[in-house]
């Protein structure tokens, strides 16, 4: 585990994921040079130097994330959100196919860190191999003992609960995580109070996701400086990026940060299917505004370039969109998603991203009035922000960002009832 | 500490929320979900306001107060969210006021035309859903009104403690329903008038007055010691029927839960409140009665005051129903030969609930603290030897075998034909006064209707044949 790459630094086998080919791969020896040699503060620090910042989306420093909770109470709860259900990611998913036992020494050690006695996985309803392969470790590291009592004779205690979600993609925002943990139904929470400060069992919770946890392992083998050298100096290391859509191959490639898309796109991902020219790109799941051909020109896979081109890395699912795509349908796919997975518990997602949804229906359907853009556009302005968790955002954004940059194509839909593209990909 | 709300300077307590510090200052902010004894849920969004400038509103209802804390409730930003969220609750709700009983007190209503925009832009039909749906006895509800509030989910949960009512189903598919069983909670009533919208209905009220026809009395719940406050709602006298013959109406239409009670055990009633007006439906003594037979009032009178005044050691068994004025103006005019003790007039009935944790105490009777307090505690004596016993208030049957006895009575009972004489009296909503419940609370209560013309009132009685 020392070359440049966290989590594509071995074969794909059929028993890759298995304890003993983790253990020939240097696995656990993280967790045992931090349960023999290290205070968790010592571990706290090496993953703050690091500069590993959350993966899941919003981008926030781990380390600091992981200070945040007081230490000093009696119970302190450690979450892997693996609810990965952002149209367009599937690192994740990876991570518990390939390599299950990175992520479970990743929160054993974010466990030694924070002091944490039970630790709980929570996995996607939808996703089954990943839950098969992260159960069939667990039992692996509890017989071997690596889960448990007194773990690899040391006095660090820790068990992990895998818990599977039931297949909504609200339970991914980390308190509705929570609550759907506590057997709850799945609505996110007020903040605050924030979860560092009352979270499960309204006990102080970090909730990390799934890319995160497993990259400690690494952090702690080749040492914070090592991590911090990798990629753009502001958010270092490497991503795993999940390029899908219009590709000629799609798939997952992990890459440092700073990366060129259009690299990721025309070499690693094989170009735009079909020999198309690129229209757009959404860069970092179905949430994240999308972006035009002209926009991803220069643009690089890092946070700090996201966002002054207007957009956000999010979970790195790069979305590529090929010359010819009608981009009112497309909204419409992104608007039904985020209507149906509105977890309904505030009024403005619940009945705007239903009603933003019920407008694009129609003008799909060639019934589109004067006003209807006019009525996206505030709809879209009116959920933004104004919402109880980050996903009435979430479904705001593409509407608004779909309209600014094609807005023509709206205009066109709206005025003739059909679309200016035809929708076909080959020539 | 002191905080800002539009430029005044008012204060709030240690971790107070900025919507119950502006409300205690009569700064109004709008708000559907927030209710002051539930749980904050932070989900309607209508109580939206600028913090500090900072560029995203925040609920009022989940934001602790801090010092120095600056907010806008008029910031053209707040205004253009609270029109915006209007409109998304008003999308698919039916706005069918005109049959609607909410109509008039519907919290949806003056909101719309206070914060509202004039006309929606909706160009999508409307989204059907279950009408008229009975979740047990007493509730109807109507899930197309319903705007998801969860104040009726909360209270199940955190008041009547029944857990009945949940929201099934996500998103816009979502709605509000019994969960387990039927929801015949002993404090059911409440969810109607918790209801912001007209989505939970009284089966007694349905259809039957628009709201603004009648006007609410104070009043008091005879159900037990606690002696809970409530408004008894009648037809204003300009709404009366004019039409040749139309007897003056009598009607209790409704009854609800007093406003902006700071009482602890909150505005809450239970189901018996919300029927006071029902437990004053029953039979009236219709007139005196003279062992046992119909009587006119005069010789009835006349046999009442020949009783006591021939009466050694006459025995008065007051109601712990009557006011405490009653019971005031009784001990003033009780000559020294005669005992005043408390009547219970009330024991619990099979099946009634005997008490619970929440309001219903085990003592039926409203005002025996009162009664007991002017005039004594202690119980019938038998060994006293009373010769005459006057009964105030409903019993059972004779106080003591072979002593003449006065029943002082509303209502028609058994009881009646055995007494010596029996009087009707006004009913609890036919008088006026004050009642001090068991905590020492002291509730005052106003007269619904004039008593009817046959009707005694007791102290005239007592004073007239005491005397």
């Amino acid at each position: 585990m020392t070359s440049g790459t966290v989590f594509f630094n071995h074969e794909l086998t059929a028993t890759s994921h298995s304890l003993a080919d983790y253990r020939a791969r240097g696995g656990y020896a993280s967790l045992e040079k931090a349960l023999r040699t290290m205070q968790p503060v010592e571990v706290e620090r090496e993953v703050l130097q690091s500069g590993l910042q959350g993966r899941g989306g919003a981008g926030f420093t781990t380390g600091v994330k992981w200070d945040f909770v007081d230490k000093k109470s009696p119970v302190v709860y450690l979450c892997c959100n693996i609810d990965e259900g952002e149209p367009g990611t599937f690192k994740d998913r990876w991570i518990l196919e390939h390599s299950p036992h990175q992520l479970l020494e990743g929160m054993l050690l974010g466990s030694y860190a924070l002091g944490v006695r039970h630790a709980f996985a929570y996995v996607r309803g939808e996703f089954d191999l990943p839950w098969r392969r992260l159960a069939g470790a667990l039992a692996e590291a509890r017989t071997a003992g690596l889960v448990g009592e007194r773990i690899l004779g040391s006095h660090f205690s820790c068990d992990i609960v895998v818990h599977r979600g039931a297949g909504a993609y609200v339970c991914g925002e980390e308190s509705s995580l929570l609550n759907s943990l506590e057997g709850k139904k799945g609505w996110p929470r007020n903040k605050p109070p924030f979860p560092a400060v009352k979270g499960l069992y309204q006990r102080p919770t970090v909730v990390n996701n799934t890319e995160t946890l497993a990259t400690v392992p690494w952090i702690l083998a080749n040492g914070a400086p090592a991590y911090a050298a990798m990629g753009v100096k502001k958010s270092p290391g490497t991503r795993l990026f999940g390029v899908s859509g219009h590709v000629a191959r799609p798939g997952l490639h992990e890459k440092p940060t700073g990366y060129p898309l259009q690299r990721l796109i025309h070499e690693d991902a094989g170009g735009v299917l079909g020999g198309r020219a690129l229209k757009a790109v959404i860069p970092g799941g179905s949430s994240t505004p999308i972006l035009t051909a002209a926009e991803v020109e220069t643009l690089t896979l890092d946070p700090e370039a996201m966002s002054k081109a207007g957009t956000m890395l999010g979970s790195g699912a790069v979305i590529v969109i090929a010359e010819g795509t009608c981009m009112v349908r497309l909204l419409q796919v992104l608007t039904r998603f985020y209507a149906h997975e509105s977890c309904g518990q505030c009024s403005p997602c619940r009945e705007g991203t239903d009603w933003m949804n019920r407008i694009l229906t129609r003008i799909c359907a060639g019934r589109g009035t004067g006003d209807d853009l006019a009525t996206l556009r505030s709809v879209a302005a009116g959920i933004q922000g104004n919402t109880v968790c980050a996903l009435g955002d979430a479904a705001a954004m593409p509407v608004a960002s779909f309209m600014k940059r094609f807005g023509a194509e709206f205009e066109y839909f709206v005025q003739h009832g059909r679309s200016m593209n035809d929708g076909r990909l080959a020539p | 500490m002191k905080l800002t709300i539009d430029g005044r300077e008012v204060e709030a307590d240690d971790g107070e929320t900025v919507l119950r510090a502006a409300l205690r200052h009569g700064i109004q902010i709008p708000h559907f979900c927030w209710h002051a004894k539930l749980t904050i849920a932070g989900s309607c969004r209508m109580c939206l306001v600028k913090v500090n400038d900072l560029p995203k509103l925040q609920p009022a209802c989940n934001v602790a107060a801090t010092p120095k804390m600056r907010i806008d409730t008029q910031h053209e930003q707040v205004q253009r969210a609270r029109a915006q969220v209007m409109e998304f609750l008003l999308l698919n709700h039916p706005v069918d006021c005109g049959v609607c009983d909410k109509a008039g007190e519907c919290r949806l209503q003056d909101y719309q035309h206070r914060y509202g925009a004039a006309a929606s832009r909706s160009n999508e039909d409307k989204r059907h859903a279950r009408k008229l749906h009975p979740l047990g006895e007493r509730i109807l509800l109507d899930n197309e009104r319903c705007i998801l509030c969860s104040r009726c989910v909360r209270f199940t949960r955190e008041v009547s403690k029944t857990n009945a009512l949940g929201i099934v189903e996500r998103g816009s598919h979502e709605y509000v329903d019994v969960v387990d069983g039927a929801f015949d909670d002993p404090y059911s009533g409440n969810v109607v008038d918790l209801c912001p919208t007209g989505a939970l209905l009284s089966r007694s009220f349905l259809y039957r007055c628009r709201t603004w026809f009648l006007e609410p009395v104070r009043s008091v719940c005879t159900g037990c010691e606690r002696a809970c406050e409530l408004r008894v709602w009648r037809r204003k006298a300009e709404r009366a029927s004019h039409a040749p013959g139309a007897a003056p109406d009598r009607e209790v239409y409704r009854i609800t839960a007093p406003e902006g009670t700071a009482a602890e055990g909150g505005p809450w009633l239970c189901n018996r409140g919300f029927d006071q007006h029902v437990w004053m439906k029953r039979p009236r003594l219709p007139g005196a009665l003279v062992d046992g037979h119909p009587a006119s009032a005069a010789d009835a009178l006349a046999r009442v005051r020949a009783l006591l005044g021939a009466a050694h050691r006459p025995a008065v068994l007051v109601s712990s129903h009557a006011s405490n004025e009653q019971a005031d103006a009784l001990r003033a005019c009780l000559p020294p030969h005669a005992t005043a003790y408390v009547h219970t007039d009330r024991l619990p009935q099979p099946g009634e609930t005997l008490e619970d944790a929440v309001l219903i105490r085990a003592d039926k009777n409203p005002n025996r603290r009162g009664v007991a307090a002017r005039l004594g505690a202690a119980p019938l004596d038998a060994a006293a030897r009373h010769d005459v016993v006057v009964v105030w208030g409903e019993c059972a049957g004779a106080p003591a075998a072979g002593t003449p006895w006065i029943h002082l009575t509303p209502f028609e009972t058994p009881a009646e034909s055995a007494a010596t004489v029996a009087l009707p009296i006004p009913n609890a909503l036919e008088f006026s006064g004050t009642m001090e419940n068991f905590e020492g609370r002291t509730v005052a209560f106003d007269r619904v209707f004039a008593p009817p013309a046959h009707v005694h009132d007791p102290l005239d009685v007592l004073r007239s044949a005491l005397a």
